[in-house]
Formats: C-alpha cells, sequence, structure tokens
C-alpha cells in the first residue's frame, strides 16, 4: 500500500538525490511529526527524540545517493526513512548506554519530577497505565506495536523496514498486544491494591 | 484453521487488512474456539484503546534547527551548472560567439577603477578572515558559521582549505565535519584536499562522515585512495553501510 505522501516523497527524494536539496523542505514538512512520535514512543524522552529526528533528516541527505539503489531493492520511500531511523536509534542508544551509565538515576528523577505535556494528558485520562504499559513492554515489541498501531504502516511496509514477511510482523504484532495486555493487567491490579 | 493463523488474522482485522472472505473463516473459527475468541474481545478492545493515548508533538526549536542545518548545506551547494549544447558543433559557434561579444563589450566599457578593485580584494580578504575566525570558535553553531562562510568564498585560498581540511579531521561534531566536506566541494581537484581527507578516514568514527568522505572521494575520481578505502573495508566492526560504500568507491575508482 503506497500512499500520496509517499509517493510524493519518493520523487522528492530522488530530486534531493540529483542534487536539489531544498526540496528536503518539504519532506521534512510531511515527516518530521510522525518521525517524532515515532522515536518519543520509543524513548520517552522529548530532547532525545527531537535529536533523532534531526539526525534523521541529516543522514536522508547524507546518503541521499543510495537512496534509488535501495528503494528499487527493497520498497518504498517510508521503508528507507524508517530503516534510517531505526539505524539512527541503534546508534543513538549504543552511545547513550555509555554516556548515561553513571546519571541514570538523575535522569530518571528529571523525567519524574517534569512530566510532559503528553504526560499530563495521559493522566488526566487514566491512560497513564496504558502508557506505563507501553513503555515496560520490551524494546522489540514495543517497536513492532508502534510502527503498526501509532504510525499507520501496513504489515508489508513493517515487514519491508524490519526485514521479514508480513506473516511473521502479524504474529509478532499479536503477541506485543499480549504482553502489553498481561502489564496492563498487572498495574490495574496494584493499582486497586 | 490452527490458532497460531487464527491470531494473524485477528492482528490483520485490527489493522484493517483483513479481507471479506478471510473475515469470515476468522468467524468461523470464534465460534468455536473459546479461547481465541476472548482473546479477540480482550486484545482488540486493547488496540481500540491505545488510539486513545495523545500524540506527542516536537517543540519549536526542532524546526529551528533543521532550518539553521538545512541552510547551510545548501549554502554550501556548490552552484548549478549552466545550460551548453549538447553538440560539439554548437558549442564552438556559441564560444566563439560569446568570445566576440565579450572583446566587443570589453572596447567598449571604460576600465575598471583600480580603487574598487583593491576594494573587493579587502571585502574577499575580510570575508576569510571571519570565516577563519567562526572556524575556530568554541561553540558549533559558530563554527558551522564559518563553513558557510567558507563555502560562499569565490576562492579558496590555502588557509581556509586548511581549516576546512582540519575541521573534516578534527572537529568534535559531526555535523561541522560533514557541512565542512560539502563545502570544500568547491576544491574538489586539490590534490592536497583529497590527501588530507584520505588520510582522515581511518580516524572517522562516524559512519555519516565516514560514507560522507567516501563519496567525495569517488566523485573527485581520486585513483590514489584506493588502497585507504581497501583499508577502510578491510576493519572488522565497519558499520554496514558505510561498507558498501567503501566496495562500491573502490569499484569505481579501480576502473
Amino acid at each position: 500500500m503506497i500512499n500520496p505522501v509517499s509517493a510524493s516523497d519518493h520523487d522528492r527524494m530522488r530530486a534531493v538525490a540529483r542534487g536539489d536539496l531544498a526540496s528536503m523542505n518539504a519532506i521534512y514538512e510531511n515527516r518530521h511529526r510522525p518521525l517524532f512520535r515515532f522515536f518519543f514512543r520509543l524513548t520517552g524522552r522529548q530532547a532525545m527524540a527531537e535529536d533523532l529526528v534531526h539526525e534523521v533528516f541529516v543522514r536522508m541527505i547524507r546518503y541521499r545517493h543510495t537512496y534509488q539503489i535501495e528503494t528499487a531493492s527493497a520498497g518504498t520511500f517510508e521503508a528507507w526513512m524508517y530503516r534510517i531511523a531505526r539505524n539512527a536509534l541503534a546508534d543513538s542508544a549504543r552511545r547513550h548506554r555509555l554516556e548515561t551509565t553513571a546519571a541514570e538515576g538523575e535522569l530518571e528523577s528529571i523525567e519524574s519530577t517534569r512530566p510532559t505535556p503528553f504526560d499530563a494528558a495521559a493522566k488526566r485520562q487514566d491512560l497513564a497505565l496504558l502508557y506505563r504499559a507501553l513503555r515496560q513492554l520490551p524494546e522489540d515489541k514495543r517497536e513492532v506495536l508502534v510502527l503498526a498501531r501509532f504510525q499507520n504502516l501496513a504489515y508489508d511496509e513493517i515487514g519491508r523496514i524490519l526485514g521479514c514477511e508480513s506473516g511473521t510482523v502479524k504474529g509478532r504484532v499479536f503477541r506485543a498486544m499480549k504482553e502489553l495486555s498481561a502489564i496492563y493487567s498487572d498495574l490495574s491490579k496494584e493499582k486497586t491494591a | 484453521m490452527t490458532c497460531p493463523h487464527a491470531r494473524e488474522l485477528m492482528a490483520a482485522y485490527w489493522q484493517r487488512e483483513l479481507t471479506v472472505e478471510d473475515t469470515a473463516v476468522l468467524r468461523r473459527h470464534l465460534e468455536t474456539c473459546p479461547e481465541c475468541s476472548a482473546e479477540m474481545t480482550a486484545l482488540g478492545g486493547l488496540w481500540e484503546r491505545l488510539a486513545d493515548l495523545p500524540a506527542p508533538e516536537p517543540s519549536h526549536t526542532l524546526d529551528a534547527r533543521w532550518r539553521q542545518t538545512i541552510g547551510i548545506l545548501t549554502s554550501a551547494q556548490p552552484a548549478r551548472r549552466i545550460w551548453w549544447p549538447r553538440s560539439p558543433v554548437w558549442g564552438v559557434a556559441l564560444a566563439a560567439a560569446c568570445l566576440v561579444i565579450g572583446v566587443i563589450a570589453g572596447m567598449n566599457v571604460p576600465r575598471q577603477n583600480p580603487e574598487i578593485a583593491k576594494l573587493r580584494e579587502e571585502i574577499s580578504s575580510t570575508r576569510e578572515m571571519v570565516a577563519l575566525s567562526l572556524l575556530e570558535q568554541q561553540s558549533a553553531t559558530e563554527r558551522l558559521r564559518g563553513v558557510s562562510y567558507s563555502g560562499r568564498l569565490d576562492n579558496m585560498e590555502p588557509d581556509v582549505l586548511t581549516a576546512l581540511t582540519r575541521a573534516v579531521a578534527h572537529d568534535p561534531s559531526v555535523n561541522v565535519r560533514l557541512a565542512a566536506i560539502d563545502a570544500l566541494t568547491k576544491a574538489s581537484g586539490r590534490p592536497e584536499v583529497l590527501q588530507s581527507l584520505t588520510q582522515s578516514l581511518p580516524a572517522q568514527e562516524s559512519p555519516m562522515v565516514q560514507a560522507a568522505v567516501i563519496d567525495y572521494l569517488v566523485e573527485a575520481r581520486d585513483h590514489q585512495a584506493v588502497t585507504a578505502l581497501r583499508q577502510l573495508a578491510a576493519q572488522p566492526d565497519l558499520n554496514p553501510a558505510v561498507l558498501d560504500r567503501a566496495r562500491f568507491a573502490v569499484s569505481q575508482l579501480s576502473r
């Protein structure tokens, strides 16, 4: 399934690959919010999510020459962009583990004392438990769920991003939902106890 | 139908990707399997509730950073090629016509005031000083501005080239390194630039910078870089994307 935005961003990215860097502005306008939400839901950190979005667009420009070669063999603009996003996240996670080992406690305390607007809204609607359950889901399960439920990507598209069949993606989504349900149920019991 | 297959169909149903035929197949299975039926109800409800989680929004800082980055990168781009006929005959004819027009125009235009020429030289020199000064700043943003200034200079003097190649090799910010590589596009034929970039390759840790240097060397058709590129490709922990680029570069430059 290729949506019209994806098709036009494909044309724009081809223009960028030919040297028209200004076309990147329209791609940024179309994509920076979904990308931010993807990173925020995986990291839970505003600043880190914004850094990663910036990094993805810089990488898209950097790797612009590879665009046509890669999309010819492995799908759409969407799949290409999310593969770059996943690599950027993996690189950042490696660096972050090294940098934050000593300061982990401090980061946690900052998060708990300065809730983001997102946290506040979620608590108001009693969705905080669901949000916490999502945060507690193992990374790989959270990622496939975020791609399917929040990024609204079709399963065959997610398969191209993760490098597997769409049937495998459906199985993973089901298992992620099952585990999310179990965590959510445990958190609900803790709250009422 | 088996339960594992039914679970795949459930996931497709939640995502609204299930065909009418498969929906009927799934319904029939749910009527006969209480376990799958219970999962469909509980997990389907949770799937719908996930849509109620608010969508987080990026701050305005992100837009500002992007505008700055794209501004620097576009201003550092080399000018587009001017139109020129493909046929050599027309090319020679057009060149001859331009020459005649130029000679006639030159004979009729008063000679340039030497003071204006000197002033232009001084302005160019001042721009160069500003660029060099900015490249020495502590702040990465200021150094990016310095790179941007350098990219706008009509003629890059050796000290500007040295400052840019030094930035590619040693600047702590990846963005400054990348912008410096783009700014150096104007000087891609200079042997000292190619040599410096090639020498910087083994010490580059960022895959993005590695890929950018490789692309630069390929675009400049620097055949002398093949040995360094082969050594880079032999590094055991090299990023797979960079490895592909390095191999591609070796194949291109070995021809």
